[in-house]
This record gives C-alpha cells, sequence and structure tokens, in this order.
C-alpha cells in the first residue's frame, strides 16, 4: 500500500492573472502538506515559469483554453504534471544558458526553462495526440 | 511589489520589496528606465525585502546591468535573502552582479 500518497488537481484558464490565482491555492496546499518554505518557492516559481511560457506561446488562436495542473506527492517524490492543448512544444529540447557568459553577451531569454530544469530533478515532456504534457519531478525531504 | 528610491553618496538606492514576477515585472522595468533616463550612473538595488524573483524579473535585472555597463555606470545589489541568492547562483547572475551584504558597505566600495 502506498504511504501518505497526497493528490491534486488544478485547472487554470490560458491568462497571465491565472498564475497569481493558482499561487494562493498553492499556498494553501503548501500547509495542508507541510511542506518547508524553501520548497513551496520552488514550487511557485517552476508553476509561474512553465504557465507563462504555455500562456503566452502555446497558442496561436484568442479563444479561451484550459490547462491543467497534477501535484502528487508521494514517498518523498513531488510530481507535477502540466497539460495544455497548445501547439507542440518540448522545452527540454532547448538550448540551456551558458551561465559563464559575462553580463553583455547573455542573452535576455531562455532562463524560465532553464531554472525549472535546475530546481526539479527531472523534466520530462511528450506530445500526446493534440496535447503537451510536462512531468517535473522532485525528491523532496519530508 | 513595492518601490522605494532615496540617494546616498552618489547612489541611487532602490528599495525593492515584495515579489518581482510575470505579472509586474514591468513596473520595476518602467522605474528602471525613468532613473535611467534621468542619466542616474549609480544604482543599487537594496534586495531586502525582495521575497521572490522569476525569470521575468531577473531579465530586468540583466539588463538594467546591461545598459549600466554601456554608459560606463554602476549597478549593484545588497541584503539579497538566501532564497534568492540561491536563484542568483542557479542562473549565473552572481557573477555577474557586484553584491554586498548591505547598503554601506555598497555605497563605500
Amino acid at each position: 500500500m502506498e504511504n501518505n500518497a497526497k493528490e491534486i488537481t488544478f485547472s487554470i484558464k490560458n491568462q497571465v492573472e491565472e498564475i497569481a490565482r493558482l499561487a494562493e491555492e498553492i499556498e494553501v496546499l503548501v500547509e495542508a502538506w507541510e511542506l518547508p518554505m524553501r520548497l513551496s518557492m520552488n514550487i511557485n516559481l517552476v508553476l509561474e515559469e512553465a504557465l507563462s511560457n504555455i500562456i503566452f506561446y502555446a497558442f496561436e488562436d484568442t479563444s479561451e483554453h484550459t490547462i491543467d495542473i497534477f501535484m502528487a506527492l508521494e514517498q518523498s517524490q513531488l510530481e507535477i504534471r502540466i497539460t495544455d492543448d497548445g501547439k507542440a512544444f518540448d522545452p527540454t529540447a532547448v538550448q540551456q544558458p551558458d551561465i559563464n557568459l559575462p553580463a553583455e553577451e547573455r542573452p535576455i531569454g531562455g532562463l524560465g526553462i532553464f531554472l525549472i530544469s535546475k530546481i526539479m530533478d527531472v523534466v520530462e515532456y511528450c506530445r500526446d495526440g493534440d496535447r503537451n504534457r510536462l512531468r517535473l519531478t522532485k525528491m523532496v525531504q519530508e | 511589489m513595492k518601490l522605494s528610491e532615496k540617494r546616498v553618496d552618489g547612489f541611487v538606492i532602490l528599495q525593492i520589496e515584495g515579489r518581482v514576477n510575470t505579472a509586474n515585472y514591468h513596473e520595476l522595468e518602467t522605474k528602471v528606465n525613468e532613473l535611467l533616463a534621468q542619466a542616474e550612473n549609480k544604482l543599487l538595488f537594496n534586495c531586502q525585502g525582495l521575497e521572490y524573483i522569476s525569470s521575468s524579473g531577473l531579465r530586468v535585472f540583466l539588463m538594467t546591468q546591461k545598459k549600466m555597463m554601456q554608459r560606463q555606470g554602476v549597478l549593484y545589489l545588497c541584503a539579497l535573502q538566501p532564497t534568492i541568492a540561491e536563484i542568483f547562483d542557479i542562473s549565473g547572475f552572481t557573477r555577474i552582479f557586484k553584491i554586498f551584504a548591505n547598503e554601506a558597505e555598497a555605497v563605500t566600495a
């Protein structure tokens, strides 16, 4: 039997304001799941980066879309799964920025996905029919 | 986000409090552009009250640094909270900014 598995699903619309609304829900969740402060900050950052990319770049129409976020905490592993029906985009295929470049040479973009890859232990993407599925996992100290 | 400004020893010190994220980073960007338009050449961002920053905010910091370097000006940061310092480490920003523990150290550097 799994021990103390915790799961929750959120759905947001493809609007930037929804990220703040989700952050409020995450605050409630962090308390309920008794997650350490630092982890909750990481979760917020990772969600903001992943979701803002989807909201800004995934949709070529002006319709409302739903983005689903599933989160589970089980046996010291935090899993976040983000699903959207935007155009195919694989964040794991984006070239990582060179963080050794001096300021003048650092390009402005590419940081969001990089931060996700450094904060989470594993980042996996798959295209499933008309869906993008992003799976992020991190081992946490409970 | 709350921004407040003061002048000490030739520096314009911008105190950045709260969160800088996708929804509000343009407020910081606007304020910085105002200061740059006033030809301020010595900027210090006091980050003591900065609790959260995402890539949008980091981009504004980077843009400011690039502009200051172009005009031979100076941008210092001080009083980064540990979680923010960690984000700076991860993104390689620690090496491209001069970061001090507090205002006093920064303005006398």
